[in-house]
C-alpha cells in the first residue's frame, strides 16, 4: 500500500533500472559493460537476472570477475518473460528487497528481463527507469515495427553497431530513424563487444549510456553540475 | 544548481501549506513542474520547472507523487507538482458485437479505458495518430464511430 505522505524523511534506496529486449540483442553484454564503468564512478552496484527456467546469465556474470558474486542474484520467469515484469513482478521485487538489506549503501540495482518481444514493458512498481536494447542484426526495420518496447522505454539502445556493415545495415540511418520515431526520447547506439574496441575514445557508446543513467536517476554529484 | 527532492510535503489542499505557498505566490516565488498522468508511477525523475530550474527527484518506495504536491518549501521558493490534463477518445461501436470485439481489442493493447452509456473511453498516453492508426479499420467500416475530437 502507497502511503502519500509518510512524515518522515526515509532515504530513496537504491535506484532500479531496467534492461529489456529480444533474445540475444546484448542485454547481460551491455551489463558486463556497466559494471566496470558504473563502478569506476563510484557507484555501488547489484544485479538481478530473469532467465526462462535456469540462472545462465547470472552465473556469466558472477563469473566475469568484474563484481562480488553475492551481489548477483537470479530469479526464475518460467515461461512467461514478461509477466515477471510487468503484471507480477512479486520475484524481482523480493529479490531486489533482498539485496537492499544485504547491501546497505547500494546506490543502483541493474535488473535484466529474460529475452522476450518487442511488446515488453517494464512496471514502473519495479524499476524506476528502464531501457530496451536491441541490435542491428534483427534489421534496420525493427525501430519502424515500434511496439511498446521501442516507444515506451525511457531509453532504446541500439547495440552490435560494429556488425551493421555485416548485416547489410546503415548504422547511421537506423539511429536517425528511431530518434524520429521516438520524438524527445533519447536512443543510443553503442557496440558491447569486443570487449575495449575503440573504447579509449568513447566511440564504443558506453559511456554515453552511463552519463544518460547518471543524469536521468542516479543524480551523483557530477550530474547535479551538469544541470544543462 | 539543481534542486534534490527526497520527501513529499503534502499538497496544497493541506492548510498550512496551501497558506505558505500562497504567500509565496504574492512575491512571485512559485514554481510549477508539470507531468504526464502516466508518470505519477514513477519515483525518480529530472525535470526542469516552468521557471527553468533543475528538478532531480528521488523519493522513497512507499511515497507517490500527486497532483498539486508541494516538492520543495524555503523561505523564498516554492515548487508544486501539476498534473497534465487528460486527453480521451470516445468511441462508439456500432452494435453489441462490435462492443465486444473493441473491448476486447483495447483490453489486448493495454489501452487505459473508462466506459460512460456505451461508449469506450481511451486515455491518450501516446500521440493520438498511433490509436486512430490501430481503429483505422474499424473506424472505415464504420463499425466504430469517434464520438468527439479529442485534442493531442
Ligand atoms: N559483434 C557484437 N556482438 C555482440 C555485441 N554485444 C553482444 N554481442 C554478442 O551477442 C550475443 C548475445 O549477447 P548476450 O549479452 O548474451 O545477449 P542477451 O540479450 O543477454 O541474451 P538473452 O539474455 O539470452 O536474451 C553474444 O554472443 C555476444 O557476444 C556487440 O556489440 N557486438
Ligand atoms: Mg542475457
Amino acid at each position: 500500500m502507497t502511503h502519500p505522505f509518510p512524515d518522515f524523511t526515509a532515504p530513496a534506496g537504491p535506484a532500479r533500472i531496467g534492461i529489456g529486449g529480444p533474445v540475444g540483442s546484448g542485454k547481460t553484454a551491455l551489463i558486463e559493460r556497466l559494471i566496470p564503468a558504473l563502478t569506476g564512478r563510484g557507484i555501488s552496484l547489484a544485479v538481478i537476472t530473469n532467465d526462462l527456467v535456469t540462472d545462465e546469465d547470472a552465473e556469466r556474470v558472477r563469473r566475469s570477475g568484474l563484481i562480488d558474486p553475492a551481489r548477483v542474484r537470479a530469479v526464475e520467469a518460467g515461461a512467461c518473460p514478461h509477466t515477471v515484469i510487468r503484471e507480477d513482478p512479486t520475484l524481482n521485487l523480493a529479490a531486489a528487497e533482498d539485496l537492499d538489506a544485504a547491501f546497505p549503501g547500494l546506490d543502483l540495482i541493474l535488473l535484466e528481463s529474460g529475452g522476450d518481444n518487442l511488446a515488453s514493458t517494464f512496471s514502473l512498481d519495479l524499476v524506476d527507469w528502464w531501457m530496451f536494447v536491441i541490435d542491428v542484426g534483427q534489421g534496420d526495420d525493427i525501430p519502424r515495427k515500434r511496439g511498446p518496447g521501442i516507444m515506451q522505454s525511457d531509453l532504446l539502445v541500439i547495440n552490435k553497431l560494429d556488425l551493421a556493415p555485416y548485416v547489410h545495415v546503415d548504422a547511421a540511418a537506423i539511429l536517425r530513424e528511431a530518434r524520429a520515431i521516438r520524438a524527445a526520447r533519447p536512443v543510443l547506439g553503442c557496440c558491447c563487444r569486443p570487449y575495449g574496441r575503440d573504447g579509449a575514445d568513447g566511440t564504443d557508446g558506453i559511456d554515453a549510456i552511463v552519463d544518460l543513467i547518471d543524469r536521468e536517476v542516479l543524480f551523483t554529484r557530477a550530474a547535479r553540475q551538469d544541470a544543462g | 544548481m539543481t534542486l534534490l527532492v527526497n520527501r513529499l510535503l503534502g499538497t496544497l489542499a493541506d492548510p498550512w501549506l496551501g497558506e505558505a505557498v500562497h504567500r509565496l505566490e504574492h512575491r512571485g516565488a512559485v514554481e510549477t513542474v508539470t507531468l504526464p498522468r502516466a508518470d505519477l508511477a514513477r519515483r525518480r525523475l529530472r525535470l526542469r520547472t516552468d521557471r527553468g530550474s533543475d528538478l532531480a527527484i528521488a523519493l522513497p518506495r512507499e511515497v507517490a507523487l500527486v497532483d498539486r504536491a508541494v516538492l520543495l518549501l524555503d523561505p523564498d521558493r516554492a515548487v508544486i507538482l501539476r498534473v497534465e490534463a487528460e486527453n480521451w477518445l470516445r468511441l462508439r461501436p456500432r452494435d453489441g458485437a462490435e462492443a465486444l470485439s473493441l473491448g476486447y481489442f483495447a483490453g489486448n493493447l493495454h489501452w487505459r479505458a473508462r466506459f460512460e452509456g456505451g461508449d469506450l473511453l481511451v486515455a491518450v498516453e501516446h500521440p493520438l495518430a498511433t490509436y486512430l492508426e490501430r481503429l483505422r479499420d474499424r473506424l472505415a467500416e464504420g463499425r466504430v464511430q469517434q464520438v468527439e475530437q479529442a485534442a493531442g
